[in-house]
């Protein structure tokens, strides 16, 4: 399903350069849930970012569904993205100025399985945001953003969930919450990969992975 | 969902929108009001030269100069037909040419300037705006001071030997001999005054063709008339008119400058803002591409919006422009005052050019922002 094989990451600085992931490798089957673990600089967002086809690694390949995702042209992997890929972030990623019915819908305007009205009401009503529905991001609590946040991601329904210390702004109440969500992601058979420095998912992982300094 | 994105964006964060407005509202109701106004300018200009006389008058060769400068016209007579030869001579150049008969004569117990203006001639194939009255016959102009003395308003019937006519319009004061006119067609004139076919005078005015400092158009102008009229002689006048015209093309071109100026302060006021924009949404663009926006899409909403607000300032500038023209524009132009009208046109080039010119004073900002590494963005926070 995920495959990374020999993955290079190296930011250029002005006068210098930082390694992020050194001839990286790694697998996760299909229907696996990861845990990627390590401390703050340890690659864990890159290497989330390179898988989600979002950043291109300096050298190594980047298999998705049997996809080299680098390989594909600028506009089918954006497409690839939209219809494989549900990306859960730390700040929630919503944007200011739609509602929440509005931002789970973003990603419906680009991918091919668009959902259907009926999709959206289940999954409003699964992530218990139907009462929040028309209401702006400013206007919600930060479990609610959240929820909004795995929503859209859930929308297309993804083979892959990849979130970026989902419940890093999170209080343990809403965290477990968040983390119940993507363990039915996980036992309807999606793939689950879950960045964080925090100890609340690896309960609910199959794996985990620990980044330091670019090594298992 | 783009449009909807657009929209809602653009109201999501009004200030920058309404800048950003106000730039493009400011450049298009300048250019608007600025040309609305400059064709005002142009005919008043027209009006004013004409004011100052016909600056070609070709006359009966025999005429005594001494009585024409005294009296303002020839008292001899030249066939109508002259006109005619002058229209068909390919090689003389004029803007608006028209004949004339002036006779004194003593109309109720006053006497009086009866003076008959043929239609205006134009150069074939050439669209000139009217320059000289056209009036029609049965209808007469009356001079301010005999329409004064005699009580006379527009609506009037009048009778001027034996014909019966209709006073179309009073004139204003000129404090010249046009104050004791009667202007009707030169076809009444000439069956009024027993001269069918005759006129004294051909004026022909083209101040707006003489700016050039190497001509000497008198020259031409005599050596072609001689050709075509050996039995007339031309007078010139053309200094002031060309003076006048020449100081109108130096304000104009002073203008375009200023409006220039103008138009890249607001382009660098639009850009500034886009880049201000660009920035707030950076975050926008990198979560756009994570649910799968190709850069593509995320472009068309960051120009989309630089063509809305374009599409609307340029709606907005023409209105308000057009209104500034015709609110100040009478006030500088006293005597065409009535004819500053909307310039309909300007509204298509308003929503076209205004657009255009907003985007791309949003197009650099815009490319920076689309091809920025997403994941970077999203890594920044």
């Amino acid at each position: 399903m995920v495959q990374l094989d020999s993955v290079t990451k190296v930011y250029q600085k002005k006068h210098s350069s930082v390694t992020a992931l050194n001839e990286f490798d790694l697998q996760v089957k299909k229907g696996e849930f990861v845990v990627v673990k390590g401390p703050s600089g340890s690659g864990k967002t890159t290497l989330l970012l390179a898988i989600g086809g979002m950043l291109r690694p300096t050298s190594g390949i980047v298999t998705v569904n049997g996809n080299d995702i680098y390989d594909l042209s600028e506009k089918k992997r954006a497409k690839f993205r939209a219809e494989n890929i549900g990306f859960v972030f730390q700040l929630f990623h919503l944007l200011p100025y739609l509602n929440v019915y509005e931002n789970i819908l973003l990603p419906d305007g680009v991918a091919a399985n668009r959902a259907g009205l009926t999709e959206v009401k289940e999954i409003l009503d699964r992530l218990r945001l139907t009462d929040r529905a028309y209401h702006k991001p400013g206007e919600l609590s930060v479990g609610e953003r959240q929820r909004t946040a795995i929503a859209r991601a859930l929308l297309n329904g993804p083979d892959i969930l990849l979130a970026d210390e989902p419940t890093g702004n999170l209080d343990s109440e809403n965290a477990a919450q968040v983390m119940d969500y993507f363990a039915g992601f996980h036992n309807n058979g999606g793939t689950v990969i879950v960045v964080t420095h925090g100890n609340e998912a690896e309960q609910y992982a199959d794996r985990t992975i620990y980044l330091n300094n670019q090594l298992l | 969902m783009i449009l909807k994105l657009l929209i809602k964006e653009i109201l999501h964060r009004k200030l920058n929108s309404v800048l950003s407005l106000l730039a493009i509202i400011t450049a298009v109701t300048l250019f608007v009001s600025f040309f609305t106004m400059s064709e005002a300018s142009k005919r008043e200009t027209i009006r004013l030269t004409r004011d100052m006389g016909f600056n070609l008058r070709i006359i009966p060769k025999e005429t005594d100069m001494n009585q024409f400068w005294l009296t303002g016209y020839s008292d001899l007579t030249m066939p109508e037909e002259y006109v005619d030869k002058f229209f068909l001579y390919e090689n003389f150049s004029y803007a608006h040419l028209t004949a004339t008969l002036h006779k004194k004569v003593t109309w109720r117990n006053r006497e009086v300037i009866l003076t008959g203006i043929s239609p205006e001639i134009e150069p074939s194939g050439i669209e000139k705006t009217s320059m000289i009255f056209s009036i029609e016959p049965g209808t007469v102009y009356i001079g301010f001071e005999i329409a004064n003395s005699f009580g006379i308003t527009t609506g009037d019937e009048l009778d001027i030997f034996n014909k019966s006519f209709t006073v179309a319009r009073i004139l204003s004061e000129t404090g010249s001999s046009d104050d004791i006119r009667i202007y009707t067609s030169l076809i009444d004139v000439q069956e009024m005054v027993g001269k069918r076919g005759e006129i004294n005078e051909i004026k022909a005015l083209n101040c707006l063709c003489l700016t050039s400092d190497e001509i000497n158009p008198i020259e031409i102008l005599r050596n072609q008339l001689n050709e075509v009229l050996p039995d007339a002689k031309v007078i010139i006048n053309q200094t002031i008119a060309v003076a006048r015209e020449r100081q109108r093309m130096m304000v104009e071109k002073y203008i375009v400058f200023i409006l220039t100026f103008v138009v890249i302060v607001c382009a660098i006021w639009i850009a500034a803002l886009a880049i201000i924009n660009t920035r707030e949404r950076q975050r926008e663009t990198g979560i756009l591409r994570a649910v799968g926006y190709r850069i593509g899409k995320i472009a068309v909403l960051f120009l989309g919006k630089a063509l809305l607000l374009g599409l609307v300032g340029g709606i907005f500038g023409y209105f308000i422009g057009t209104g500034l023209a015709s609110l100040i524009g009478p006030e500088i132009f006293k005597i065409t005052a009535n004819t500053i009208k909307p310039v309909y046109s300007l509204l298509i080039w308003s929503v076209i050019v205004a657009p255009v010119f907003t985007a791309f004073s949003t197009l650099i900002p815009a490319s920076l922002a689309v091809t920025r590494d997403p994941a970077l963005i999203l890594m920044e926070e």
